[in-house]
């Protein structure tokens, strides 16, 4: 039981300490995101163009381009919501 | 990669395994009046991707029928033997037809399942939106 939330307590201490090397900025994480989105437009594109010129599976084509759509139906949602967001604060009486 | 993902590329393997089969039965039935045709007989595999089993399903290679083959009475076939018989294909039409359909409903299968999970995703994001 000691030694359990001795172990914890180390954990979470090691949790506070930054970790050298890894930004943790929003700037990066943002990054990280817009490059997940395009990671999914850019196998649609690929995928497409085979389907027209050496025809590709098609069923590839539907799933890429159905996880493309996603990938934008995902990032217009959260663009709405963050400007959503501004827009209150900007509203905001002061 | 979520659970969701993964079902919508799970499905769509199986639609590419079904097309597969439906392709190797119209190799079939377009066969069926080929002197020494054997039927062929799809078989399908797990994907294993680094050494993982990924649920997905591929097809493997294909396998012909060893049954033996029609025997058909015509002497002026010019594959004809001494009693006026020649080989001709084992396929059953019945059995290709049947497969065909099974290829069918299965493919339906796998679309509807494609369709749950992408109307599942869309379903969650719904749920920001409002």
């Amino acid at each position: 039981m000691s030694i359990n939330s001795l172990q914890a307590a180390q954990g979470y201490a090691a949790l506070k300490q930054p970790k050298p090397g890894a930004e943790s900025g929003a700037g990066d994480t943002l990054s990280r995101a817009a490059k997940d989105f395009g990671a999914p437009m850019q196998q649609a594109e690929t995928v497409a163009t085979q389907a027209m010129t050496s025809g590709a599976d098609p069923h590839a084509l539907v799933e890429a381009l159905a996880n493309s759509q996603l990938a934008v139906e995902t990032a217009v949602t959260v663009r709405d919501r963050v400007v959503e967001a501004y827009q209150e604060i900007l509203r905001m009486p002061v | 990669m979520d659970g969701l993902h993964t079902s919508t590329a799970t499905a769509a393997s199986g639609m590419k395994a079904q097309a597969d089969r439906l392709r190797l039965t119209a190799e079939n039935i377009a066969n069926a009046d080929t002197p020494g045709y054997r039927r062929k007989m799809t078989t399908f595999e797990n994907v294993v991707r680094q050494g993982r089993e990924t649920g997905q399903v591929t097809t493997g290679p294909v396998e012909l029928d060893q049954r033996a083959l029609d025997r058909v009475y015509d002497p002026a076939h010019p594959l004809a033997d001494a009693e006026g018989y020649h080989d001709g294909s084992n396929v059953n039409l019945v059995i290709e037809i049947a497969d065909a359909r099974e290829a069918q409903r299965s493919y339906e299968a796998n679309l509807r399942m494609f369709d749950q999970a992408r109307k599942m995703r869309s379903a969650l994001l719904e749920l920001l939106r409002r």
